[in-house]
C-alpha cells in the first residue's frame, strides 16, 4: 500500500512530448496537419530519390536495403523499448549503456566464461532487466527523477561492462548465437524479423491494451490518472522494466550479429534511439510517443546517413545529419500545431497545460 | 511570455473623451476549423460600469474574451475601440497597453510554483539584477494586501484551493501599478469555485474598482450574480449576441429565456430516503484538513457537503477516495470493512471521485472525450483488445447522458469549460458506481445543463447509487441535495434536511451561526 504523501497524486515526473499539442492537427484533419503527419514518409521518398540520382549503382541495391534494414534492427528494438518509459513519463538515459553491458555479459559468459550460449543469452537479458527494475524502484518508489537516476545508472553499468569485459573484445561467440542473429531465412535477414516481431508486440501493448492507455495516461497526466484510479507507481516501474529487457535483447542479438565485443558499443545507440522516439512524435499519431512513426524516424535517418556515406561523406557528416534533422522536424511540428490552434497564437503562460 | 507591464500607459492626451465607450467591438467573428466559434458580435460598454456576458457552456464566451486578450486572433473584418482609441485585436500586447486586463477561465497560473512567484512572473520581477526573495514576497504580500486576499505567499499554488487560486489569479492580472488610467477588467467566470464568502469579497473588489472609475466584464453561470453586481447584460447564444440590455430590465426568468431561447422547469424535490439501506458508513475519519469525521450514505441518497474553506468538506471527498492518506478512521461498503489505500482501489470498490479541479486532477486536456471517459474502466473485448470502434461505442451513450454533442474523438481541451466538465461527470456514470463522490459537479456549467446534470444524478441514485457532492453554492444545495451536511473546523457540526433544509439556514451553518431547526450531534 502505497499511500502518497500529502498531495492528491503520485508525484511523477513527466517527459514531455515536444508536439504534444500537435495532435490536435491530426484529429482535426485539417490538410496541414495530413500533410505532416506523414511528412516522415514524403521526405524518406525524397531521400532516396535524391540519392538514387546522384549515386545510382550503389544507393539504389538490395545489398543497400538490407543493409540499413539489418543495422537499424538492433535500434529499432531498443528505441522501441524506449518508448515504453517515455510514454509513462520517464528518461531512461542508461538504455544505450544497458544494451552494451548485455552485449559484453553475454560475449564474456559464453567466451572466456565456458557457459552455454542460451544460458549466457540468458542472463544477459535477465540482468538487464534487473537495471530496468533497478532505475524503475529509484523512480517510482524512491522517487527521483529518472534523468538523474538514469545518468547514475549509466555511470554504474559503464564500471560494470569495463569490470566484465575486461576492457578487452571478447569473442568469437559461438556459432549458435552468430547463427540466432545471422540466419537469412528465405533471403530476409533474420534480425529485420525479430525487430518487426518486437515492433508488433510494443504496438499491441501500447495501443490496443489498458495497460498501454494507463501508461500514457501515467505520462499524460500523472495526477489526474492517479485519481482516475490508475497505479501510476507501477505502470512507471512496469515501463523501466519494459525498456531494460529491451535493451538486454538488443544487446545480445548484437553481439550475435557482430561476433565479436568490445567494451564500448553501447553508447552509440543513445542518440539515434532518443531522435526516433521524439522524431516519431511528429509522425502519424502526432504528439504521441508511438511504435510505427519511431521506427519510420529510424529509417528516415539511416537511408540519409547511408547516402551521404556512399556519397563519400565523412563520419562528422552522419552525425550532423541525426542532429539537424531532429531539431528540423521536431520545431516543424511544434510551429504547425501551434499554428492549427488559433491562426495564430499568442500563448501567455498557461502553467501546467503549455507543453 | 508577458513583460510588458511596464509599458507607457495613458500616458498624455489619447483623444479619449469622457462619453467614449471603454469598449466597443463591432463585426467581430471567429471560425474555428470544427466551424464553430462567433458570429458578428458587436458589444459596447459604458465606462465605469459592469458588464455581465452570459450564455449557454459553448455559446462562445471565453472565445470573445480570448479574442480580446489576443491568445486567439479574430477573422479578418473586425473592429474595436478604447476609450475612443483604436484597439487592434489579436495581439496580447495591445490589449495591454489599452489597459485591458484579463482573468481567464483557466486562470493561467504555474502550480508548481509558489504564489509569490506566479505574482512576479505576471509583472516582471523587481528589476534591480539581484533576485532577492525575501523583496518579492514583501512586494507580493503588499500587492495581495491591496486586495484584502489573505494568503500566505510562500504557499505553493498546487496545495492552494480553487478559490484561493482565483484570488491569486485576479490580483496578477490587476497588478500593483498605481497608474491611474482607468482599466477594463475582464473576468471569465471567477466565481465558478468561490464560496459565498468570498464572491462577496470579490465583489467588494469590483465595486471598489468601479468606483474608481475602472469598467469590469464579467462571466458567470449564477444568475443570482448578475442580479447583484452587473449594470447591463450581454447574452450570447451560438456565438452571436442576441441581447445587449440593462439589468434593470430584465428578472429572472426573462433572463433564463433570453439565454436559453426557453424556461426551465424547477427540479422536483427530493424525497428523503430515512429508512434506505446503508451503502457508505465512515466513522471517525481524519486526514489532511479533517479532524474527525462520521458520515453514511444510503441507497438512492443524494447527500451535499459543504462548509467555509478549510473547514474540511473539500478534503473528506479525498479521504473517502483514498486520494489522499488517512491518519485514522473505518470505512465500511454494504456492512463489509474495506481499506481504500488509493483511488484504484476506490473504483475497484464502486466509488468514483471526481474532484473540483476540473484541468488539473480530473481530466487530461490533451486526450479525446473517448480516452478521457473510459481511463477508470478501460473496455477490453475478446482476447483484451482495446479497440477505438468499440470504445466509441461504449462512450456514446454516456455522452448522450450528459449532452454533449461534441465527436468522441475531439479533444477535451477544445470544449468549453462547462462542456468539459459535463464529460467529467460522464466519465465517472459510466461505471455504474455505488459510491458518487463530486466536487462541484456543475460548476461552470449553464443553467439549462445545470439542470440535465441534476436529473442525470437522479437517475443515478434512482438506480441504487449513493451520491455525496461538495458544492459552495447553497441554492443548488438546497434544490438538490435530499440532506446536507455541513463542516466546520474538521468536523460535520450540522446536519439538515426536509423543511429545515433552506439556503438562509445552509448559509448560517456554514458560518457556524445556530440555524433554525433542527440540530445533528
Ligand atoms: N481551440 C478550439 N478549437 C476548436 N473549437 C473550439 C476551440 N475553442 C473553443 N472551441 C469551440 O467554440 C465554442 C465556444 O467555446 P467557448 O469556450 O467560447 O464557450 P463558453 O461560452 O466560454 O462556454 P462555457 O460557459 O462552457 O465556458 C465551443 O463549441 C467550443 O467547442
Ligand atoms: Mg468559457
Amino acid at each position: 500500500m502505497t499511500s502518497p504523501a500529502d498531495t492528491a497524486a503520485e508525484p511523477v515526473e513527466t517527459a514531455s512530448i515536444p508536439a504534444s499539442t500537435s495532435r490536435r492537427s491530426a484529429r482535426g484533419g485539417g490538410s496541414g496537419g495530413l500533410l505532416l503527419r506523414f511528412s516522415g514518409l514524403y521526405i524518406w521518398a525524397a531521400i532516396i530519390v535524391v540519392f538514387g540520382a546522384l549515386v545510382p549503382q550503389t544507393f539504389l541495391t538490395v545489398q543497400t536495403a538490407t543493409g540499413i534494414a539489418t543495422n537499424e534492427a538492433v535500434t529499432i528494438i531498443v528505441a522501441v523499448g524506449l518508448l515504453f518509459s517515455l510514454a509513462a513519463g520517464g528518461f531512461d538515459l542508461s538504455m544505450a549503456q544497458n544494451l552494451g553491458f548485455a552485449a559484453v555479459v553475454v560475449a564474456t559468459l559464453s567466451t572466456v566464461g565456458g557457459h552455454g550460449p542460451w544460458f549466457s543469452a540468458l542472463v544477459a537479458i535477465a540482468l538487464s532487466t534487473a537495471v530496468g527494475a533497478i532505475n524503475g524502484f529509484f523512480v517510482s518508489v524512491i522517487r527521483i527523477n529518472s534523468l538523474i537516476a538514469t545518468l547514475a545508472m549509466t555511470s554504474i553499468l559503464l564500471a560494470a561492462t569495463r569490470l566484465v569485459s575486461g576492457q578487452q573484445f571478447r569473442g568469437p561467440l559461438p556459432d549458435a548465437l552468430r547463427e540466432t542473429s545471422n540466419a537469412e531465412p528465405a533471403g530476409v535477414p533474420i534480425l529485420v524479423l525479430y525487430a518487426l516481431i518486437v515492433a508488433a508486440a510494443a504496438w499491441y501493448l501500447l495501443e490496443h491494451t489498458p495497460f498501454g492507455r494507463r501508461l500514457y495516461a501515467t505520462g499524460a497526466n500523472p495526477e489526474a490518472a492517479f485519481l482516475a484510479g490508475v497505479r501510476t507507481g507501477r505502470h512507471l516501474f512496469a515501463s523501466f522494466v519494459i525498456t531494460g529487457f529491451a535493451a538486454g535483447l538488443a544487446g545480445v542479438l548484437l553481439a550475435g550479429k557482430i561476433g565479436s565485443v568490445g567494451p564500448d558499443i553501447g553508447p552509440s545507440y543513445l542518440l539515434p534511439s532518443f531522435a526516433a522516439c521524439f522524431l516519431g512524435t511528429t509522425q502519424l499519431k502526432p504528439g504521441k510517443f508511438n511504435v510505427w512513426g519511431t521506427i519510420l524516424s529510424i529509417l528516415l535517418l539511416a537511408t540519409g546517413v547511408k547516402g551521404l556515406q556512399l556519397l563519400g561523406g565523412e563520419q562528422w557528416i552522419t552525425d550532423a545529419f541525426n542532429g539537424l534533422a531532429l531539431l528540423t522536424a521536431v520545431s516543424v511540428a511544434v510551429v504547425s500545431a501551434r499554428r492549427a490552434q488559433s491562426g495564430r497564437t499568442v500563448r501567455r503562460s498557461t502553467g501546467r497545460s503549455a507543453p | 511570455m508577458d513583460v510588458t507591464t511596464s509599458a507607457p500607459r495613458g500616458a498624455g492626451p489619447r483623444g479619449a473623451s469622457a462619453s467614449a465607450p471603454a469598449l466597443k467591438v463591432q463585426g467581430l467573428s471567429k471560425t474555428f476549423p470544427g466551424g464553430k466559434g462567433l458570429r458578428d458580435v458587436d458589444i459596447e460598454i459604458a465606462p465605469g460600469t459592469v458588464r455581465a456576458l452570459l450564455g449557454q457552456n459553448g455559446c462562445g464566451k471565453s472565445t470573445f474574451i480570448k479574442v480580446l486578450a489576443g491568445v486567439y486572433q479574430p477573422d479578418a473584418g473586425a473592429t474595436a475601440e478604447v476609450l475612443g482609441n483604436e484597439l487592434s485585436l489579436g495581439s496580447s500586447r495591445g490589449a495591454r497597453e489599452a489597459g485591458l486586463r484579463f482573468i481567464h477561465q483557466d486562470l493561467g497560473l504555474i502550480s508548481t510554483l509558489d504564489v509569490t512567484d506566479n505574482l512576479s512572473l505576471g509583472s516582471s520581477y523587481a528589476n534591480t539584477g539581484w533576485l532577492s526573495g525575501s523583496r518579492e514576497r514583501r512586494r507580493a504580500q503588499r500587492l495581495l494586501d491591496r486586495y484584502g486576499i489573505e494568503i500566505d505567499v510562500r504557499q505553493r499554488l498546487d496545495h492552494l484551493s480553487p478559490a484561493e487560486q482565483t484570488l491569486v489569479a485576479i490580483a496578477r492580472a490587476l497588478g500593483d501599478d498605481d497608474s491611474s488610467a482607468p482599466r477594463l477588467i475582464v473576468l471569465d467566470e471567477p466565481t465558478a469555485a468561490l464560496q459565498s464568502a468570498e464572491v462577496a469579497l470579490l465583489f467588494g473588489l469590483i465595486e471598489r474598482l468601479k468606483a474608481e472609475g475602472n469598467t469590469v466584464m464579467y462571466v458567470s453561470h449564477r444568475l443570482d450574480e448578475v442580479f447583484a453586481i452587473a449594470d447591463d447584460v450581454t447574452v450570447l447564444r451560438d456565438g452571436a449576441v442576441v441581447a445587449n440590455r440593462p439589468v434593470a430590465e430584465l428578472d429572472h426568468d426573462s433572463l433564463v429565456e433570453l439565454i436559453l431561447g426557453r424556461t426551465v422547469e424547477g427540479i422536483e424535490p427530493g424525497q428523503v430516503h430515512r429508512d434506505a439501506p446503508i451503502v457508505l458508513e465512515a466513522r471517525d475519519l481524519c486526514g489532511a484538513t479533517v479532524e474527525t469525521a462520521d458520515l453514511t450514505l444510503g441507497r438512492g441518497e443524494i447527500v451535499g457537503i459543504t462548509g467555509l474553506l478549510g473547514s474540511g468538506y473539500e478534503d473528506l471527498l479525498f479521504l473517502l477516495a483514498g486520494a489522499k492518506p488517512r491518519e485514522r478512521g473505518t470505512i465500511e461498503l454494504d456492512g463489509q470493512l474495506v481499506e481504500i489505500a488509493d483511488p484504484h482501489a476506490a473504483v475497484g470498490h464502486g466509488i468514483a471521485f471526481a474532484p473540483a479541479d476540473r484541468k488539473r486532477l480530473s481530466s487530461i486536456q490533451g486526450w479525446s472525450l473517448r480516452e478521457n471517459i473510459t481511463l477508470p474502466r478501460v473496455p477490453t473485448g475478446a482476447g483484451r483488445w482495446l479497440g477505438g470502434r468499440a470504445e466509441h461505442r461504449d462512450v456514446k451513450p454516456w455522452l448522450e447522458l450528459v449532452r454533449v454533442r461534441h465527436s468522441a474523438n475531439s479533444l477535451l481541451s477544445t470544449l468549453s469549460g462547462g462542456n468539459q466538465q459535463r464529460v467529467v461527470l460522464a466519465r465517472w456514470l459510466r461505471i455504474d458506481a455505488k459510491v458518487l463522490l463530486l466536487q462541484e459537479p456543475t460548476s461552470g456549467v449553464d443553467t439549462g445543463a445545470k439542470h440535465d446534470i441534476y436529473v442525470a444524478l437522479r437517475e443515478a441514485a434512482a438506480g441504487g447509487a449513493a451520491v455525496l457532492f461538495s458544492s459552495s453554492d447553497p441554492e443548488e444545495l438546497a434544490a438538490v441535495a435530499d440532506r446536507v451536511i455541513v463542516m466546520s473546523d474538521g468536523a460535520v457540526t450540522t446536519e439538515l434536511s426536509g423543511g429545515s433544509l433552506t439556503v438562509d439556514n445552509l448559509i448560517r451553518a456554514s458560518l457556524a451561526v445556530a440555524p433554525q431547526g433542527e440540530r445533528a450531534s
